[in-house]
């Protein structure tokens, strides 16, 4: 009897004991499958910040083919024909009573791929600032800001398309998201950024605290990218003195190759990104074409026409045909530009033509005109005349890399846009993506 | 003062809890025979309205100390039917006959975590499947399988004919709309996982590439593996209304299954042989289209013509040739069970090996159980189980693909007048219509899921106190289950899509997926008899359960020569996906029983899991419930005239609840190669942290009634049952860096009727019928959508979608249609509905002398299925139908033209009722007479078959389907599976 007493003493106990090991607390899990946001922000080894610029400069290549499309069919610069989708060449041309649609990849994709570059920058800013490895200040400050310069380019793309609706800034909180600034606000905010990482960039000779691809390899380097963009916003807000001090500080080369420049890089490697706006020539079905104007209004001799190709057979789709594929790459795997000098020359000669600086501006025309394979520049040279060489040089020099739709906007003349077919719009900017209201 | 009183209320409540009564005992003993005379060893015997109880011995004798002169004493049995018998004063002997007329009265239907209640006091419609009904009329491989038909209430659906099954299995409806929509499976007290875990075939058929993300390589259910001959009783809990016991886990229902165990047998073993053959042929055989040299150059071209002429017009039976194979079956079972007074065991060995209806596809199990049962102390009770199981499964390649690889997709490309037969030498001609020779395909690839699986579940019962007003016991249970599933998938660089450069030149995916599941839990039981036949029961406890998988497959590419070792390639890649997961969880349940007439339980659990957002916060489930047996009142029960011998009305509430998919609370950083290194990047979800679990809802009513001595037994349920603010990925502002978010998105409602009928119209010695009908219908409905309608599953509005919207089903399918018909906004039209209107089945079993004759019929009226198929073939003029003329309204096309017409115009010919009629199981069993072996054993012979008859419309192989497995929605899409099949047995059973 004594024993069973024992027994049930003894059963009573593992009972106590089980009922300890479960009432007490549940420690969370990590992530088992990935390295997770908070972790990274609140103290990432060095090597964990190096994963996180790798991933932000792939970040910067999402998505970029939905972004060239929008803005070069809108820019009447190129064709986007589509078999599985009809939206290109209706939404995005404007054909009939289509208009662009606030819910549909084209708008949506660009938006969320840039803002989710923003999102990984911050990330990045909140491990440089946490992180117990870097123990430099002025290491730490020059990371800090070569995240802002990237963030400030990424949200000049969103406003670039979204223009009139401007664009959110502060985006740091996803539950207290800043407001939508109006357009001239953004394009302020987003100098302010620059500027402020300039700062922390010239003269700074710290290392940064992890290798970058898109500029140089110093923070010192590196802003002469911060500056060549600075340039660029400056040039959007009609700035033209505050463009000319930047351009100073940026690359900026009358004498160096017009492709001296910072890039998206593209290779074969597994897990890596093709050049998403090379098509191969005479391709069917899924292709980019030439607007025809493009070729129709070149000047003889302009060697910039090898940036299209004389197709076998024409393309036609939706009441649009082209005999020219867009061949401004040549392989799958060359670099897109982000900004390069061709761009910070015609700045240069903008800026000039806007001050009155005639020869300056003309000196630069020129050096295009001349890289071109055509000769000087002999038309007149009011500010009106030069403005209207300098962006026809755009069209051609910066063709397919974005730009034509935004300079005839700045300049008031999307009206001067060649229209395909009866009833096509030409779009000032893009809707704002619903899930933002 | 106060304290004093405090301590003396105690102390005197103690002395009552303790305190023996000093009343007049009586010893009674006497002996339990059945109906022929034989004595019953093991029959529990138990004074009422006290614990006092024992069980008969080696020889069916018993001996109980009543508390008083007389009194009431219960005999129950296993299989007989209860009795209740008057003890007078001054007996001291009493012999009882117990009659195997058992009714579903009798059956102890589950009611606690450690605790069942006979069903006639049960306040659930809890179904149960007993061992006869799941394995007694045919043969069966798969535990989901057999369960088919027999759950009022339950949606189980095939993903295909693939041996080694593969089931969805829904119980009331819709419970989820992104997370698990399958039971929690629980074996013998152990978390039984049911994972579907893919091979990798997604590589090479790149099913989830365009549009679709959701996983379309059909893998089996683990479900599968467990042994359905090992089986003593499957119980389901439907909904949380019952469910709720089981808390964060129970939200689309629960599975209890009961393994047997031995019984007292007085030390001798009883052994029982069986071996069946069999043979499995295609369900339903469509035929093919009839080419002539004129419809091959009108719809297949030049090229079609020319390869007509090339051979001549001869045509190949290739429905035949590829899903013609005549699948041999054989099952062999061993059972061994016997016990003593203190211990008791059950050891089962089967083995399966099938072969499917498609040569080199075939499905084998071995299966080894031990079921230990053993007294340690007269108080002590040690119960262990044990099961290893052992399993391979060939499972073909067919589906929905993108490369037209696939033997499904390929077949219906093929035009029978193609030449693919290889020739002598072996070599496979190219398939001239597609990038696929099938016959190659089936040949020469492999598709095969290898799993070894170890479950044991050990529970010790300790009766703490055994007193005539009150017991209390201790039960502790920890169960392990442990699986290690082997996927192999290699495609030769032979094959014609792998062969010069194209495809991936070659392709073998290796899987290791382990999986472990733990759970422990400790309960404290306690009854206590008050006066006037009021018994209280409290169960009190704790749980928690640990669950660990990790997915390893790796897919190798550009493969050397026809090497299969990952190695041998040019290029391999690997993925990873870990789940980790711990519970804890509180129990506490008080059930009381008055006279047996009024029932009822009040109970709560509480959970917390690592898979919320806060690890440590408690989710409580209450439930509640109530029964009234109005049979039992003695208004009732001595009046005469009443017709009714049972008469309950009963009522149920509880909640339950279903975690977010793993992950959710995660905002994880995705890997990316950039600049030749590799980078993080933000996902696209953004983890929601405090995401906890979905919460179920389930108010349950019901009325049981018995006519005719309760030969006719009738059962009604309502129940309404509501996932409130189920979570969906919805998408967010995409300035946040993120695009979805997991949140609540919305109600959804499911409200069903469930009616069960039970009559036994003959019971005689040589003649006796039982016959069962169950009649089931469930309706969803989301209540509440915070986002924007949108759709959902399958392939879009082309062909047909879910669409989840706010005040219609759940499970509508919608698309495109005629400007007339459609919504204006949508340019949708609702074309129909998964969900069946309803279904019935109806159970027989008929026995003359020594024949027993059972057949399951079971009808499923309406429900829709996106069948693209036969799209599929028409798109290559390949449907057996294409040149009838039946299906244009204005009758100037012939079917395949219609359907094609309607490509891109209507998604309404996609879409088909998937009503269907069919003989699920049919026997027919001869026991020998024991005689003819000197009584030393028994022989049963038996032909039986499974879906041996068929009746549906439905325009292809068979309309229970689902190309996106075991998804909460968006089942019911064919694309191309491996076709069901029929299949015939003959078994032989001996028992001695």
């Amino acid at each position: 009897m004594k024993k069973y007493k024992t027994t049930k003493i003894f059963t009573g106990i593992i009972f106590l004991t089980m009922m300890g090991l479960s009432s007490c607390e549940i420690n969370p899990i990590e992530d088992p499958n990935n390295p997770s946001e908070a972790v990274i922000s609140a103290n990432a080894t060095l090597s964990e910040i190096q994963n996180v610029v790798d991933g932000s400069e792939s970040a910067l290549r999402e998505q970029l083919n939905q972004y060239y499309d929008g803005v070069s069919v809108i820019g009447r610069e190129w064709y986007r024909f589509s078999g599985s989708d009809p939206r290109f060449t209706s939404d995005l041309l404007g054909k009939g009573a289509a208009v662009l649609d606030a819910n549909t990849f084209y708008t949506t994709q660009p938006f969320a791929a840039r803002y989710r570059a923003v999102k990984n920058l911050n990330i990045l800013i909140d491990a440089l600032t946490n992180s117990t490895a870097v123990t430099d200040a002025d290491k730490r400050r020059a990371g800090i800001a070569y995240a802002k310069t990237l963030q400030a380019y990424q949200l000049l793309m969103v406003l670039n398309e979204q223009y009139g609706n401007g664009v959110r800034v502060d985006v740091k909180n996803p539950d207290a998201l800043g407001l939508f600034l109006d357009k001239n606000a953004s394009l302020d905010a987003i100098a302010n950024m620059l500027n402020e990482a300039h700062n922390d960039l010239k003269n700074n000779t710290a290392a940064f605290p992890f290798n970058e691809y898109v500029y140089g390899t110093t923070p010192s380097q590196f802003d002469k990218f911060n500056r060549a963009i600075a340039a660029r916003v400056n040039v959007y807000r009609a700035d033209w003195n505050n463009a000319l001090s930047a351009l100073n500080e940026s690359f900026y080369n009358i004498s160096s190759p017009l492709t001296e420049g910072a890039y998206h890089q593209y290779s074969i490697t597994g897990g890596d990104l093709l050049n998403p706006v090379y098509f191969p020539p005479n391709s069917t079905g899924e292709t980019r074409v030439a607007q025809p104007s493009f070729i129709t209004d070149a000047e003889s001799g302009d060697t910039r026409l090898n940036k299209v190709s004389l197709r076998t057979t024409a393309a036609s789709l939706d009441g649009l045909t082209s005999d020219y594929d867009v061949a401004v790459y040549k392989t799958d795997v060359d670099p897109v530009p982000i900004i390069r000098n061709e761009e910070l020359i015609l700045i240069y000669a903008e800026c000039n033509a806007q001050n009155g600086t005639t020869t300056e501006a003309v000196n630069a025309i020129n050096t295009i005109r001349t890289a071109a394979g055509l000769s000087n520049y002999s038309g007149g040279t009011s500010t009106q005349e030069l403005i209207d060489e300098i962006l026809k040089q755009r069209r051609y020099s910066l063709y397919g890399e974005g730009h034509r739709w935004v300079d005839m906007r700045r300049y008031g003349k999307l009206g001067d846009l060649p229209i395909d077919r009866p009833g096509d719009d030409v779009w000032v900017e893009f809707p704002r993506p619903d899930t933002e209201n | 003062m106060k304290r004093t009183s405090t301590l003396l209320n105690l102390s005197l409540f103690l002395l009552l809890l303790f305190a023996t009564s000093v009343k007049a005992q009586q010893t009674v003993s006497g002996t339990v025979k059945d109906e022929k005379g034989e004595t019953l060893i093991g029959v529990s015997v138990v004074v009422k309205g006290t614990a006092i109880g024992t069980v008969t011995n080696v020889d069916g004798m018993y001996s109980i100390k009543m508390p008083a002169s007389s009194g009431k004493l219960i005999f129950s049995y296993v299989g007989y039917s209860t009795q209740e018998k008057v003890v007078a004063a001054g007996t001291t002997s009493f012999d009882v006959v117990l009659s195997e007329k058992a009714t579903k009265l009798d059956e102890a239907v589950v009611s606690g975590l450690a605790t069942s209640v006979k069903r006639s006091n049960a306040a659930n419609a809890i179904s149960q499947i007993s061992s006869r009904d799941l394995t007694g009329t045919t043969i069966q491989s798969t535990v989901d399988g057999a369960m088919y038909g027999k759950v009022a209430g339950a949606n189980l659906s095939s993903n295909g004919g693939s041996p080694g099954g593969g089931m969805s299995v829904k119980l009331r409806g819709i419970n989820s709309i992104s997370g698990n929509g399958q039971p929690l499976y629980v074996v013998d007290g152990v978390y039984y996982d049911n994972s579907a875990i893919a091979a990798g075939l997604n590589a090479v058929s790149k099913a989830a590439n365009q549009g679709s993300a959701a996983n379309q390589d059909n893998p089996s259910s683990r479900i599968a593996d467990l042994n359905p001959e090992d089986i003593e009783k499957i119980e389901v809990l439907k909904g949380a209304s019952a469910a709720a016991i089981y808390g964060s886990r129970a939200g689309s229902g629960v599975i209890i299954i009961t393994t047997k165990k031995g019984r007292n047998s007085g030390g001798k073993p009883q052994v029982s042989l069986s071996q069946s053959i069999g043979m499995q042929t295609q369900l339903r055989k469509l035929g093919q289209r009839n080419w002539t040299a004129d419809t091959a150059f009108k719809f297949l071209g030049q090229n079609g013509l020319d390869v007509y002429n090339a051979n001549g017009g001869v045509t190949h039976d290739y429905e035949k040739e590829l899903y013609g194979n005549k699948g041999m079956m054989y099952t062999t079972n061993v059972g061994v069970s016997g016990g003593s007074e203190n211990s008791a065991y059950y050891a089962g060995f089967s083995r399966i090996d099938e072969e499917g209806i498609v040569k080199h596809t075939g499905y084998e199990k071995s299966s080894l159980r031990l079921n230990l049962d053993q007294r340690i102390f007269k108080f002590m009770d040690l119960s262990i189980s044990s099961n290893y199981v052992s399993s391979s499964a060939d499972r073909g390649f067919f589906g929905n693909d993108n490369t037209s690889t696939t033997m499904g997709v390929s077949f219906v490309s093929t035009p029978s007048f193609a030449n693919i037969l290889p020739d002598a030498l072996g070599n496979y001609p190219d398939n001239p219509f597609a990038p696929s020779n099938f016959l190659q395909t089936r040949d020469l690839i492999t598709n095969n899921e290898k799993v070894n699986r170890f479950t044991s579940g050990i529970s010790l019962t300790t009766r703490l106190i055994t007193q005539e007003k009150q017991s209390l016991q201790l039960i502790l249970k920890d169960g392990i289950d442990y699986y290690n599933l082997e996927t192999k998938a290699v495609f030769p660089t032979t094959l014609q899509f792998e062969a010069n450069g194209k495809g991936t030149s070659g392709l073998v995916a290796l899987g290791s997926n382990n999986n472990k599941n733990n759970n422990l839990s400790a309960f404290l039981v306690h009854a206590y008899y008050a006066p006037n036949n009021l018994i209280f029961r409290t169960q009190a406890g704790v749980t928690q359960e640990k669950f660990d998988a990790n997915n390893v497959l790796s897919t190798a590419t550009h493969l050397i020569g026809s090497q299969t070792n990952i190695d041998q390639a040019g290029s391999i890649q690997g993925e990873q996906t870990r789940i980790k997961q711990i519970d804890k969880g509180f129990f506490a349940q008080e059930e009381v029983n008055f006279h047996d007439l009024i029932v009822a339980s009040l109970g709560i659990r509480a959970d917390k899991s690592s898979r919320n957002g806060d690890p440590d916060k408690l989710y409580s489930y209450p439930k509640a419930s109530l029964a009234i047996n109005v049979s039992e009142f003695d208004f009732w029960k001595k009046n005469p005239e009443a017709i009714f011998n049972t008469l309950k009305a009963r009522v149920a509430y509880g909640e339950a609840g279903n975690f977010a998919v793993f992950g959710s609370t995660y905002s994880p950083l995705v890997p990316v190669v950039s600049n030749g290194s590799t980078g993080s990047l933000i996902g696209l979800q953004r983890g929601n942290s405090t995401i906890g679990p979905e919460r179920q809802q389930e108010l349950e009513g019901g009325i049981d009634l018995g006519l005719l001595k309760n030969k006719l037994l009738f059962d009604f349920t309502l129940y309404k049952k509501t996932n409130r603010d189920f979570f969906y990925p919805v998408q967010i502002a995409t300035s946040t860096g993120y695009s979805t978010f997991m949140t609540n998105a919305g109600d959804l409602e499911n409200t069903g009727v469930e009616i069960g009928l039970d009559y036994t119209p003959f019971q005689k010695k040589d003649f006796s019928w039982n016959t069962h009908f169950a009649w089931w219908k469930n309706k969803s409905e989301i209540t509440k959508l915070n986002i924007p309608a949108f759709n959902f599953g399958g392939f879009g509005k082309t062909l047909g979608t879910y669409r989840l919207e706010e005040g219609k089903s759940a499970t509508q399918i919608v698309g495109i249609g005629p400007a007339g018909q459609a919504d204006p906004s949508t340019g949708l039209v609702v074309w129909g509905d998964a969900e069946p209107d309803f279904q019935l089945s109806w159970t027989n079993t008929l026995t003359y002398k020594a024949f027993e004759f059972s057949f399951l019929l079971h009808w499923k009226k309406g429900g829709d299925n996106i069948n693209l198929t036969t799209l599929l073939a028409d798109l290559s003029g390949n449907s057996p139908d294409f040149d009838d003329k039946d299906l244009d309204p204005s009758g100037n096309l012939s079917n395949g033209n219609y359907r094609l017409s309607q490509l891109g115009t209507s998604a309404s010919v996609f879409i088909e009722d998937a009503s269907y009629l069919r003989v699920r199981e049919i026997g027919l069993a001869y026991n020998m007479p024991r005689k003819w072996f000197r009584n030393v054993c028994g022989i049963k012979v038996q032909l039986s078959a499974r879906n041996l008859i068929n009746i549906f419309k439905y325009n292809s192989y068979d309309p229970e389907v689902s190309n996106f497995g075991v998804n909460s929605i968006s089942s019911n899409v064919e694309v191309t599976p491996y076709p069901s099949a029929k299949s015939y047995f003959l078994n032989v059973g001996i028992t001695f």
